[in-house]
């Protein structure tokens, strides 16, 4: 799953190392426009909802934590 | 009363001396809580007072009755996994929903309907009037709607005791341009407050300063010329406009942020943290970093409550990919169609907020469009100026995104300044008609300005300028200050307070000229 997300990401955002940090929300490497565009695209790719409660900066902060909560509502 | 009058430092002089006297917490919260009703019934009426007394009860009453049917989540979910607990959930929300909706229609329906007479210019009936746009509606109307929403979410749980959201609500230092509370952060301020404690209560009076330095030497001193200029711009031109613009921007920054320091000072003297509504906004690289920085408690509200619920809505995810597919699939298609509804949505509502024109409106689509221009075509730019050879963290690189953010901000403000788009327009267009030689024929001082007063707003800007760029720098003014020995640091005291006292324009407008975000 890591690396699905990872090859996903990568293609949409080129210019972002997703490996780079474990705090990407927290340290500023995804922006709020990033994250939104990130929820539409696990969405459409792996075909889960992510509940509103789940938008927080934990979920999004590594590729690890992207995977986690993809897993856990798939 | 206005924070920029006498009565008002009585009053403040009155409420500190009653907070810090009484013992316990319970006692000083009803100090606050008669503090905020005095204050209000002089500031905004008593009319005023029932809508927040109405808009308190409907938000008491809305999360009361979702805690209710909470009440039994989370039995039913216990031993259930996620998905089972996430459609459990989702259930429930389908019940609270129905409560949460009028909630939500009754205290923004108060907000619009208000605003709505004012866009269409219908007198409203007489008795009705004083109850239309109390002081303050738009900032407790967001607070208490975001309380609701808390509970909805389960972020929060509901508050038993009615006194103690109509406490948050009716908070008097927040209550005239915000920042806007969030419920369950002041509710825990109010619970834990203290006795008198020396340096707080000494930061919080300074800041109080510094605000009233900001409003009345330097926003109230700048508006002598710009309310010249915005008032009728058909008889000004060029270089009278462009300084107008400029000049304009700090204007509002001062004004805004200095009612932001006297409002955080009061509380921040009383051991009450609130948040904070202004980073250094003017240096700022992007649209995007400068409302990250610029009333940053309403761009929080939003993003929290309208721009992520509409990015995780799964008719609008199905809707952006439908666009995506029709603009090609790419990263900038992603980028736009992911963005687009989100975005815009807020920045509509945003400029809504702000005013009911076709201005305001115009305005909101302003910035909804730099800020998807931004966020899609960010990645080409930084490979433009990489192929040009541009160091992005060059000192130059950086002060030109400033100059450019801060250009963005003036033109932004430019859709609403002269009342109209109208009005606008003969600014907008009037501005090209360079003139160069007012800047040396000594005209320009004579719009109500004088030379003298000029002057004195640049030297106070010059040092509104220094504090920032050391609070940039993350250093603590305050503390360096206390860490100074008392003779000198009661001498910036009295220095500063001299020139508020001595520099600030007490003229004509002195109670008129009101917090130019109080109107909203």
């Amino acid at each position: 799953m890591r690396d699905k997300i990872k090859e996903l990401l990568t293609s949409n955002y080129p210019d972002i190392d997703f490996e780079s940090s474990a705090e990407l929300v927290d340290s500023g490497v995804l922006s709020s426009f990033i994250v939104v565009n990130i929820i539409s695209l696990f969405t459409v790719e792996f075909g889960v909802a992510i509940p509103y409660e789940e938008i927080i900066p934990e979920n999004f902060n590594s590729l690890d934590a992207m995977a986690a909560l993809v897993e856990k509502l798939m | 009363m206005t924070y920029v009058s006498l009565n008002f430092i009585f009053f403040l002089a009155v409420f500190f001396l009653l907070f810090f006297m009484v013992p316990g917490t319970r006692l000083k919260q009803a100090v606050i809580l008669a503090g905020n009703v005095f204050f209000y019934y002089f500031a905004g009426g008593y009319e005023g007072l029932f809508v927040i007394l109405f808009i308190s009860l409907t938000a008491y009453t809305a999360s009361r009755m979702m805690g209710r049917i909470y009440e039994s989540f989370d039995g039913e979910a216990e031993g259930l996994d996620y998905k089972a607990k996430t459609a459990l959930f989702a259930s429930y929300k389908k019940r609270t929903r129905v409560i949460l909706i009028p909630g939500i229609i009754l205290i923004i329906g108060f907000l619009v309907f208000g605003k709505a007479f004012r866009l269409t210019g219908i007198e409203a009936p007489a008795m009705l009037s004083p109850f239309l746009m109390p002081l303050g509606l738009s900032y407790f109307a967001l607070s208490s709607t975001g309380y609701m929403l808390d509970v909805f979410w389960k972020k929060t749980k509901p508050e038993k005791n009615p006194v103690y959201l109509l406490l948050c609500v009716s908070y008097f230092p927040a209550i005239v341009e915000g920042p806007i509370n969030k419920y369950s952060k002041l509710i825990t301020e109010f619970k834990g407050l203290k006795g008198f404690s020396y340096e707080p209560f000494c930061r919080g009076l300074q800041r109080v300063l510094w605000g009233f330095f900001k409003k009345l030497v330097i926003a109230d001193r700048l508006n002598l010329y710009t309310k010249a200029v915005y008032g009728d711009p058909a008889s000004f031109a060029g270089f009278e406009i462009i300084i107008a613009v400029v000049l304009g921007a700090v204007q509002l920054y001062t004004d805004f942020s200095g009612c932001i320091d006297i409002g955080i000072g009061i509380s921040e003297a009383i051991g009450v943290k609130m948040p904070e509504n202004f980073n250094q906004p003017f240096f700022a690289k992007s649209a995007a970093e400068f409302w990250r920085r610029w009333h940053i408690s309403l761009g929080d509200w939003f993003k929290e409550y309208i721009s992520m619920p509409l990015a995780v809505n799964q008719k609008i995810i199905g809707f952006s990919m439908k666009v995506r597919k029709l603009l090609g699939g790419g990263r900038r298609s992603t980028q736009f169609a992911g963005s687009f509804i989100p975005l815009m949505s807020v920045w509509i509502l945003t400029g809504l907020w702000h005013g009911t024109g076709a201005d305001y409106l115009v305005w909101g689509l302003y910035w909804g469009a730099l800020f998807l221009l931004e966020s899609v075509f960010a990645p080409d730019f930084s490979a433009l100026y990489k192929k040009a050879g541009i160091d992005e963290n060059s000192f130059g690189f950086k002060f030109y995104l400033m100059a450019r953010t801060f250009v963005f901000f003036c033109i932004g403000r430019m859709f609403t300044v002269a009342g109209s788009l109208a009005g606008f327009w003969i600014l907008f267009k009037r501005m090209f008609l360079l003139n160069p030689w007012v800047l040396f024929d000594g005209s320009l001082y004579t719009h109500g300005l004088d030379r003298k007063n000029f002057y004195t707003a640049v030297f106070a800007v010059i040092l509104l300028f220094i504090t920032d760029l050391k609070k940039e720098e993350k250093k603590d003014i305050r503390g360096l200050l206390a860490a100074q020995p008392r003779v000198f640091r009661w001498l910036c005291l009295y220095m500063l307070i001299f020139t508020v006292a001595v520099f600030g324009i007490y003229g004509p407008g002195f109670q008129a000229s009101d917090f130019v975000y109080r109107g909203f």
